[in-house]
């Protein structure tokens, strides 16, 4: 363990790292733009410039392609790394618009702290500055300016070393330097391509679906995880903060999810996620199934709850079928609550591949496109190919059940988010809340236990399922 | 005249660049008795201790270079021949690719040997085409009689030669650029550290050196490092090869011993300044090399310790001599335009500043210029010195700080007049 000095402090350093790692594992922050924990060093922004002192004098470089060396000594804010990196900065800025008044990273974005924390001065250019293509469609999803881009080269990298889809590369030269598709590939086949959205250092890489929706600042991240595939991959889900509620002008926007970003997990999905993840709005906000109902009447939550009870009390052999995207609470809860009214309950599958959806590959995306199926099945079996005959209750729990195959003449109990037409059909309906709407856990293919957290709340006729199954648990009071 | 010779040994003629007429030189002796008599290290000590350095530019003890390859480290090396020679100004490979390529093939050889190449390959510059030919029908011959494949000359040495063209590019001309350009990639330079000596070409130990500084391997290796080191001066043997353009009457390539002297150079090899002009100013070794005033060359010898004490270097040799009249503003301004049209764009300061100073010159020409225009450049200059990953950066910004500041004048007159000082045209011959 090498030991190193920054900035006088003693560090004990790992032999393979560089001067940068070693800094940032050790709380000492030196800027950077091209640098990346998961990317190749590249070096080429020159920001994180050093100063290190040696003997035979001082000499500057930079930090990221620096290895440690037994006992140097570095300087991350010496005057003279000051002057090199406020002069990086101008050139930096020399022909980026600062448009930050317009632009969606504005509030996030590198440039825009570093330029406050270590320039702080306007350009000393007097000339025009290098015009180039705004709003270029890099693909379906993402939106390139590339006069915002400070050539980092992060994004070309991520799709060379991390999605491997080799989509981009840099045309031409000096500070005609574009990004661009590469020829012969194209940016939409890559699953993983808004990935480079966030690692954009600045507003050069947009998506689409947020572009213009909402100043980051008026956003909060609420820590949840994808339900996309059984990978279960750590995301961000971002909505409005409450403090910036609209009351006027857009209430729902409120209650909707701005954007998902990934939330580093190193033992699932490191920092990265896919685009279906990056779509969770796609499957949250569906119109969403509110009204409890009597075979296709509106009752009161309560009165619903109560015929449930009371069929599942009748039943003499009841079948449950539970939803492998229920949290591990919920799974639980109609383990020890339900589970013993009813002759056997089954792990359903709730959602299946959407066509033209990636199945599986080797990186991040698996082929089960349910969130909890390691949870549930923890608890209860696979469901059989048809339910056994005989059978005179089905209890439903969430989407993916043909109701035509279920067996002839049982009663059905459904417990569904979404609007279906299942919902009047079902001798009783309730409403159950979303992940959005409630805490818990899923489990993943791996085993990994993830957290997920509320963002939203949940209507006052929708059922919260874990207490349903405590109520729907409780015998009638006249039988019992 | 002009002192010794190493290279251009032998009157150019029709056939003079074949393997027939190369032979009848001697030609491929000295690989055969390498081969027979001496082994790998020997070969690397003799060209260390001839303290041969690079002609291309930088130059770095070519020995120092080749002793950091571990020839027992189980790897494969790699040797690059680096003709490239995009150097504004400089044309003097051009003169060995055309007329003696055969000396640096067996050079290459006996280079490959010492280093234990099996693959070698020669970076070319992509608009060179009679070189590329000769070259590539030079590679022809060698493999036909034996020099190159497997058991060469009965031994069991193997080496391979690739000729790669390269596509126009300046920056291909920097090393690193130069290897991630034959691996099929952007010619971007890499950063340091890893040295490319031990991480190169594939990642694997490679040594790339100048076509002019290769081509005096096997002098070096035939004769011994004593005798090259008799010729020219002790800090920097042997001869240099210098393409000279500009204002004189016999531009052209000529080999020149260290330390003669550049007076003397000028009189004599390069007929005088044209048309009786005085001299103004000497760009000595391409575009990036600091320029000298005339007062500042005048009595100096061409001997490189020499011309980095005066602030500048021989660097690849190739000689601006510009003649009085000349408009030094817009002389940067053709440079810059240059640099801004070369620059490869991988990191911040180069990309950006070399458009910078492009533009700043353009606007004064334009007659838009003010005063703190020239500080500007300077900024810009500054900051592109020791900031870049590779030298196109810091070698910009010198060049461009030295004409500056020792043209100065033309600067402000060209600001307060809106027009050259030297009244902006320079009507050589006419005089």
């Amino acid at each position: 363990m090498p030991e190193i000095f920054i900035d006088g402090q003693a560090i004990q350093a790992e032999p393979d790292q560089t001067v940068l790692q070693a800094a940032l594992a050790n709380g000492i922050f030196i800027p950077y733009f091209c640098w990346h924990p998961h990317l190749s060093v590249h070096g080429n922004c020159r920001i994180c410039v050093v100063e290190v002192e040696a003997k035979g004098g001082s000499w500057l470089d930079i930090s990221c392609n620096m290895p440690v060396t037994e006992g140097m000594h570095v300087l991350t804010d010496s005057e003279e790394v000051r002057a090199q990196r406020k002069a990086i900065l101008q050139f930096v800025t020399l022909n980026h618009p600062v448009d930050c008044g317009i632009c969606d990273k504005a509030g996030e974005c590198t440039l825009q702290d570093y330029h406050f924390a270590y320039n702080g001065s306007p350009s000393i250019s007097r000339d025009a500055k290098v015009h180039a293509t705004k709003f270029f469609d890099l693909s379906k999803r993402i939106v390139l300016d590339n006069e915002r881009c400070i050539l980092c080269s992060r994004c070309v990298r991520f799709t060379r070393e991390i999605s491997k889809s080799h989509a981009l590369g840099i045309e031409n030269r000096a500070d005609h330097s574009l990004v661009r598709p590469a020829e012969d590939r194209r940016f939409d086949d890559d699953p993983y391509s808004d990935n480079v959205i966030d690692i954009c250092p600045v507003g050069a890489l947009l998506s689409k679906q947020f572009l213009y929706k909402a100043r980051v600042w008026y956003l909060e991240p609420t820590p949840s995880v994808c339900p996309g595939c059984e990978r279960g991959c750590a995301v961000q889900i971002w909505h409005r903060r409450p403090e910036w509620r609209l009351n006027a002008l857009d209430p729902r926007q409120n209650a909707e999810i701005a954007r998902v970003t990934p939330l580093e997990n190193p033992a699932v999905n490191g920092p990265w996620i896919c685009n279906k993840g990056r779509d969770l709005a796609r499957i949250f906000e569906r119109a969403r199934a509110e009204q409890p109902m009597l075979k296709g009447k509106p009752v009161e939550l309560a009165a619903a709850i109560d015929a449930a009870r009371r069929l599942i009390d009748e039943a003499r052999h009841a079948v449950a079928l539970v939803s492998n995207w229920g949290s591990n609470e919920e799974l639980a809860a109609f383990k020890q609550a339900l589970a013993g009214r009813f002759a056997a309950s089954f792990v359903k599958r709730d959602r299946q591949p959407e066509p033209g959806e990636r199945i599986e590959d080797d990186f991040l995306i698996r082929a089960d496109k349910n969130p909890n199926t390691a949870g549930a099945r923890a608890l209860f079996d696979d469901a059989p190919a048809a339910l056994p005959d005989g059978a005179d209750l089905v209890l439903v729990w969430g989407e993916g059940c043909d109701f035509g195959r279920l067996p002839r003449g049982a009663k059905t109990v459904f417990l569904g988010s979404y609007l279906a037409p299942e919902n009047g059909h079902a001798d009783v309906f309730i409403p159950v809340s979303i992940q959005t709407e409630r805490r818990g856990s899923y489990t993943n293919f791996a085993g990994t236990v993830s957290p997920f957290e509320p963002c939203f709340a949940k209507k006052p006729s929708v059922a919260d399922a874990e207490t349903l199954f405590a109520a729907l648990a409780q015998r009638e009071r006249a039988t019992a | 005249m002009g002192g010794r010779k190493l290279l251009m040994t032998f009157p150019v003629t029709a056939t003079s660049h074949t393997l027939a007429d190369y032979r009848a030189r001697g030609g491929y002796e000295t690989l055969a008795k390498v081969l027979r008599e001496k082994k790998p290290e020997d070969v690397t000590k003799e060209v260390a201790a001839s303290g041969l350095q690079g002609r291309g530019g930088a130059a770095f003890p070519v020995g120092r270079k080749w002793q950091v390859v571990h020839l027992d480290d189980g790897q494969p090396h790699y040797l690059c021949a680096n003709a490239d020679e995009g150097e504004p100004g400089t044309f003097k490979d051009r003169w060995i690719l055309e007329n003696a390529p055969h000396l640096l093939l067996e050079s290459m050889l006996i280079s490959s040997y010492a280093l234990q190449v099996r693959n070698a390959f020669v970076y070319i510059r992509g608009e060179f085409d009679l070189p590329y030919r000769r070259l590539a029908a030079a590679v022809e011959e060698a493999y036909e009689a034996g020099y190159f494949g497997t058991d060469i000359l009965g031994s069991p040495f193997a080496c391979d030669i690739v000729v790669y063209r390269g596509a126009g590019s300046y920056v291909c001309g920097e090393a690193s650029a130069l290897i991630t350009s034959i691996e099929g990639k952007r010619g971007y330079p890499r950063n340091r550290p890893p040295r490319l000596t031990v991480k190169g070409l594939y990642q694997k130990p490679t040594v790339i050196n100048n076509v002019e500084s290769l081509s005096n391997v096997t002098g070096i290796v035939r004769d011994g490092a004593e005798a090259f080191k008799k010729v020219g001066t002790p800090k920097a043997p042997g001869t240099r090869l210098f393409s000279v353009s500009g204002h004189i009457n016999k531009p052209g390539v000529y080999e020149v011993e260290g330390g003669y002297p550049f007076a003397d150079f000028l009189r004599n090899e390069l007929g005088g300044m044209l048309g009786g002009r005085k001299l103004k100013a000497v760009i000595p070794g391409g575009i990036s090399a600091k320029v000298l005033t005339a007062a500042e060359i005048e009595p100096l010898p061409l001997d490189q310790p020499v011309f980095e004490a005066a602030g500048s270097t021989l660097g690849s040799g190739g000689m601006i001599v510009i003649a009085e009249g000349t408009c030094m503003v817009r002389l940067l301004q053709v440079m810059l335009r240059f640099y801004h049209h070369e620059s490869c764009g991988q990191c911040t300061p180069c990309r950006e500043g070399m458009g910078w100073l492009h533009r700043v010159i353009d606007r004064i020409v334009a007659g838009e210029g003010r005063l703190e225009d020239i500080e500007t450049m300077h900024h810009v200059s500054r900051w592109n010195d020791g900031t870049t990953i590779c030298g196109m950066g810091d070698a910009a910004g010198y060049a461009t700080v030295a004409i500056l500041e020792k043209f100065r004048d033309e600067f402000e007159y060209w600001i307060a007049n809106k027009r050259s000082k030297c009244n902006g045209v320079l009507e050589v011959g006419n005089a």
